[in-house]
């Protein structure tokens, strides 16, 4: 429900669905930084919602949300039973990291949407699920999709994926990751990440549960007010395109961790809402 | 001819002789699986000869590396989960194992067509590779029929037996993607399988059929793939008895 200034009269059920690959986000934490933020909010941590029980059903769903042509979004195709199967696969183990195939993100939060209890498909409910899938969205000014940390919605997703592969990397990674490939590979991805080590988010990076902190933010602004960004690059809720802008937003020590109207606005909340 | 006749039926029919499927041959083959492996070129191993950039040290990430340990080929690790080999020594020594494990080979033979037989792929049609090259007008040269339980489609990107079920509407072949060969080995490894009854998908053939990224000069996942695809078809054929 929405009052006249544009935002919920309440502050929403926070509902967080665990992705068990990410071995390094704390849902925990996100909790507390929740409680700090806004005082008596009610957050719980469920299991995926991409689950084995859920394995019969959604397998074929899900595998219909792969993006077929990154530069036409309108390509549709029956999956393959192999794809099914490989979806089947990764429902049956959560923990199973296999990134590379790119999804609709709006398709896929239409297919979560369907997987939400009964009784909670209402405003009264953030639900915000980290999946390690990746996603992206059409751009129709370059006319190609993008791969995103995150989508905005009911429900809102968050990739865990997304948050090492979609904001680029410093430029000079993908230079010299081009001149490899073309000399025959004869250096590791392994000891090409080690050159830019700490440039970038990786796979179980220690930062994630920080990083993630800044997403959920965003997912809850969405939630109550309908625009989850800021324009200032140092606030949580910017929207970074590159890794640096990421690191610079989500990470890196600063008086505040939010931009001065950000900031004033979570104060507002926090009192009116305890 | 006698060997001709012999593998008119076959247990398993293998399509391209690159390192996937000469991998998925000798699997089979030394599974006691009756395994024939046709090549439209004179030689076998495709572009495992070479690595990238006209130089012929192949590489391959961990955990294929193990595959060429197996094979006898001798590999240094280069850096970090990277290691390289001598492409004509891996190459060779992968073709003598398959020749070895006793998969019959039938090379200068490219696909046709494929046989369907309720609603399954039951085989092959080929012809001599040199008909294709010259006009209808004076060739006449009939393709001929080869019977399997399983075909196995290890045709690199070309995935020439896929694209003859598309070619009947059987089946919508997304294509291969963009390169990112990080990511697309192990989804090759993990894609390989049935793709159709009775049609195995395994190498970059993979890619092609599922539409996943392609792959790089790396060789780890197509030896790996090979393994996985022999796998898939002999507890298959094993389901079939």
């Amino acid at each position: 429900m929405k009052s006249s200034a544009g935002r919920s009269e309440f502050l929403p059920k926070v509902h967080l669905y665990e992705d068990p690959s990410a071995k390094t986000l704390d849902l925990r934490v996100i909790v507390n930084y929740l409680q700090d933020k806004f005082g008596k909010i009610s957050v719980d941590i469920r299991p995926p919602l991409f689950r084995a029980e859920a394995a019969g059903h959604i397998a074929r769903d899900l595998a219909a949300t792969k993006v077929r042509d990154i530069t036409n979004p309108r390509v549709d195709m029956e999956p393959l039973p192999g794809e099914v199967e490989f979806e089947r696969r990764l429902l049956l183990d959560p923990h199973l990291k296999l990134p590379g195939v790119l999804y609709d993100g709006f398709r896929l939060e239409t297919v979560a949407r369907k997987l939400l209890p009964a009784e909670e498909l209402d405003t009264g409910h953030a639900h915000i699920i980290f999946t390690n899938r990746l996603f992206g969205t059409w751009d129709g000014e370059d006319g190609r999709y993008h791969a995103r940390v995150s989508v905005y919605g009911f429900p809102s997703l968050i990739s865990t994926t997304g948050i090492v592969e979609a904001p680029a990397k410093p430029k000079e990674y993908y230079t010299m990751k081009r001149r490899y490939m073309a000399l025959g590979m004869l250096v590791s991805f392994e000891e090409l990440k080690e050159k830019f080590q700490g440039r970038f988010i990786d796979y179980d990076d220690p930062r994630l549960t920080e990083v993630v902190k800044g997403y959920v933010m965003q997912a809850i602004f969405y939630h109550i007010f309908g625009e989850p960004f800021c324009q200032d690059k140092r606030c949580k809720l910017f929207n970074a395109h590159w890794q640096e802008e990421l690191i610079l937003a989500q990470t890196v020590p600063k008086a505040s961790e939010f931009c001065e109207i950000h900031s004033k606005i979570l104060e507002e909340l926090k009192l009116e809402w305890n | 001819m006698d060997d001709f006749q012999k593998y008119a039926e076959s247990d398993v029919i293998i399509v391209g002789g690159g390192p996937s499927g000469l991998m998925a041959a000798k699997g089979l083959a030394e599974r006691g699986v009756k395994a024939l492996l046709i090549e439209r070129n004179n030689y076998l191993g495709g572009g495992f000869w070479l690595g990238g950039f006209l130089l012929n040290p192949i590489t391959v990430r961990a955990p294929g590396h193990k595959i060429l340990q197996d094979l006898g080929v001798p590999i240094k690790e280069h850096s970090k989960g990277l290691y390289v080999a001598s492409g004509p020594h891996a190459c060779s020594k992968l073709i003598a194992a398959a020749c070895d494990a006793g998969a019959k080979i039938l090379n200068m033979t490219l696909i046709d067509d494929v046989m369907i037989r309720e609603k399954r792929v039951a085989g092959v049609v080929v012809n001599w590779t040199p008909v294709s090259a010259l006009p209808r007008e004076i060739t006449c040269v009939d393709p001929i029929g080869l019977e399997s339980k399983i075909v196995i489609d290890a045709t690199g990107h070309d995935a020439a037996v896929v694209r003859q079920l598309e070619k009947r509407g059987l089946l919508k072949v997304p294509g291969y993607g963009a390169m990112w060969v990080e990511r697309s080995e192990d989804l090759v490894v993990e894609h390989t399988g049935e793709v159709y009854p009775g049609l195995i998908v395994t190498g970059m053939a993979v890619s092609t059929a599922y539409g996943l990224p392609r792959m790089g000069p790396t060789f780890g996942a197509m030896l790996m793939s090979g393994v996985r695809a022999a796998e898939v078809a002999y507890e298959k054929l094993r389901g079939q008895k």
